[in-house]
């Protein structure tokens, strides 16, 4: 079956943080001298403005930050999903990241809950990084 | 202890052309409208006007909207004053109050500052015009925005609501009688897109867009322009139009950081702004008598309402529902219908329509004390805030 919703696009920069999820790796940027992780993807560092960071890999777990439910279609590869759930996950390092919720039903989800990044390969080249209950 | 600028400033002319889907006209005609109104209002020239401030709406970031070129196109010649400004819905209140500091200071006598957009196409929808899906897809990790399914400012302000909601314990039902008390507002208001009463029944039966959200949780989307006049109190008071004075300013932006640093969903630059407005002003939240407040959502109105400190954090919901905000209630809020029913000309919906209630012209719904008006404006998702205080008195 053809994946027929919008695939990730990575840059020149982003290429490795896109290439990790692939091996099912999710890196975040680590700033040494803000002791700060980052993400998404920055040249500099929010805190101090740093330039200086190297990619680190992420424990994967962290909280619900805010989730919801999209019932409107803005673009029709997504008409079969549906309402769809969306999500801000906080992760243990601190950065958010906005993903979507697998392995739970929805009624179940709640701000606060535990989970851990799910890799999902879509497709032969490409993994997108959700979450599920941990 | 009130700033010296207190009341030394004004709104002389307030311009609003017709709203929603009015169609075959492009936002520099939207704006022209709103301007030759406004100037009318005061009973100014075209020569009068020396200053500009121009926020285009989303057809600005289109590049079909307005901005420099407008001077060309309205064939101004004596301007001072000149910019092309945007802070998103809080771009309205600080076009006023750049504006108010410039003539203050005598870098223009009468600056226009003007809101225009037109989006709507005949036959396309309000989604359409604002969910960006059509627009070339972004590449790095924005690009995992649309392979998540993340569209619009919806998705973003749903999230933000979804997070009160737990955090507070607020429900549909607070949302809901939000949209129920200015829906009853915009009864009463000429310049309104949707003026049919509606019910809390009506509302939960709205569809969903994006849960928490339903229909009736949204701004409508509108063609249209707003433009106001500012000029010093001196010149307001001769005149022919009643002034609005400028009682108070303030700013505040926390930005929107993908970081535990910044609480989105329950804080806002309100708070920030609100702080320094009242200072300005010589006036705290007790002193209040009429709100206008951005309402892009329901959701936005309760968080704007607890970080102006006229309620305490997560008590917005509750104290809504009691019908404190509705007409005949003791803290009249959204008096037009607000961006969910009147119409959405981004900050210029509650600053038009605090002009209005300010200089007592609001008819039907004219709020009786209204000696002090508080009005917002806020941008991206709770990203920017800008506040403005206005008096019908100098002092």
């Amino acid at each position: 079956m053809t994946y027929e919703k919008p695939l990730p696009e990575p840059d020149e920069n982003t290429q490795p943080w896109f290439d990790a999820l692939r091996e099912h790796k999710l890196l975040l940027q680590y700033f040494p001298s803000a002791d700060h992780y980052q993400y998404p993807y920055s040249d500099r560092s929010t805190k101090d403005w740093s330039t200086e960071w190297e990619w680190r890999e992420s424990s994967g777990q962290g909280v619900v930050y805010t989730w919801g439910r999209m019932h409107q279609l803005y673009h029709p590869s997504w008409k079969e999903e549906i309402p769809y759930t969306l999500a801000v996950v906080e992760l243990d390092e601190g950065p958010r990241m906005q993903t979507t919720l697998v392995n739970v039903d929805p009624d179940d989800i709640r701000v606060g809950m535990r989970v851990q990044v799910y890799f999902d390969d879509i497709t032969e080249e490409h993994t997108l990084p959700k979450f599920e209950p941990a | 202890m009130a700033d010296p600028i207190r009341g030394q400033t004004a709104v002389c002319g307030l311009g609003i052309t017709e709203m929603g889907k009015v169609y075959g006209h492009d936002a520099s005609w939207f704006a022209g409208e709103a301007i030759r109104l406004a100037m009318d209002d005061a009973g100014l020239a075209k020569d009068d006007l020396d200053g500009l401030l121009i926020n285009p709406g989303i057809t600005g970031m289109m590049g079909t909207g307005i901005s420099i070129p407008l001077q060309n196109y309205l064939g101004l010649r004596n301007l001072r004053l000149l910019n092309h400004m945007n802070s998103f819905g809080a771009t309205a209140s600080a076009m006023i109050q750049y504006a108010a500091m410039a003539v203050h200071h005598g870098m223009a006598n009468y600056v226009a500052c003007v809101f225009a957009d037109a989006p709507l196409q005949k036959g396309g929808s309000a989604g359409a015009a604002y969910g960006g899906a059509g627009r070339r897809g972004p590449v790095g990790m924005n690009s995992l925005m649309p392979a998540f399914g993340f569209y619009g400012a919806n998705t973003s302000y749903a999230l933000a609501a979804r997070r009160y909601m737990e955090t507070y314990g607020a429900t549909n039902d607070h949302f809901g009688k939000v949209a129920v008390a200015q829906r009853e507002w915009a009864t009463m208001n000429p310049h309104a897109t949707m003026r049919t009463p509606i019910t809390l029944e009506d509302y939960h039966n709205s569809r969903w867009i994006i849960e928490p959200f339903h229909l009736l949780d949204c701004c409508l989307v509108s063609n249209g322009a707003v433009a106001t006049i500012v000029t010093t109190a001196e010149r307001a008071r001769d005149l022919q139009s009643s002034p609005a004075y400028i009682w108070g300013m303030g700013q505040g932006h926390p930005g929107n950081l993908p970081h535990a640093e910044v609480e989105v969903g329950t804080t806002s630059g309100a708070t920030i702004a609100g702080e320094t407005a009242y200072a300005m002003a010589g006036v705290g939240p007790q002193d209040v008598d009429v709100c206008e407040f951005y309402d892009c959502y329901t959701y936005t109105v309760l968080r704007t309402i607890e970080d102006y400190g006229i309620v305490g954090k997560g008590e917005a919901a509750d104290w809504v529902a009691e019908g404190h905000t509705k007409p005949g209630g003791a803290l009249p809020i959204n008096t037009g219908g607000g961006q969910l029913s009147s119409y959405y000309m981004w900050g210029m919906t509650p600053i038009s329509e605090g002009i209005i209630q300010a200089r007592g012209s609001g008819g039907e719904r004219q709020v009786e004390k209204h000696d002090i008006v508080l009005c917002s404006g806020n941008g991206g998702t709770l990203d920017t805030h800008g506040t403005v205080i206005l008096s019908p008195n100098a002092n």
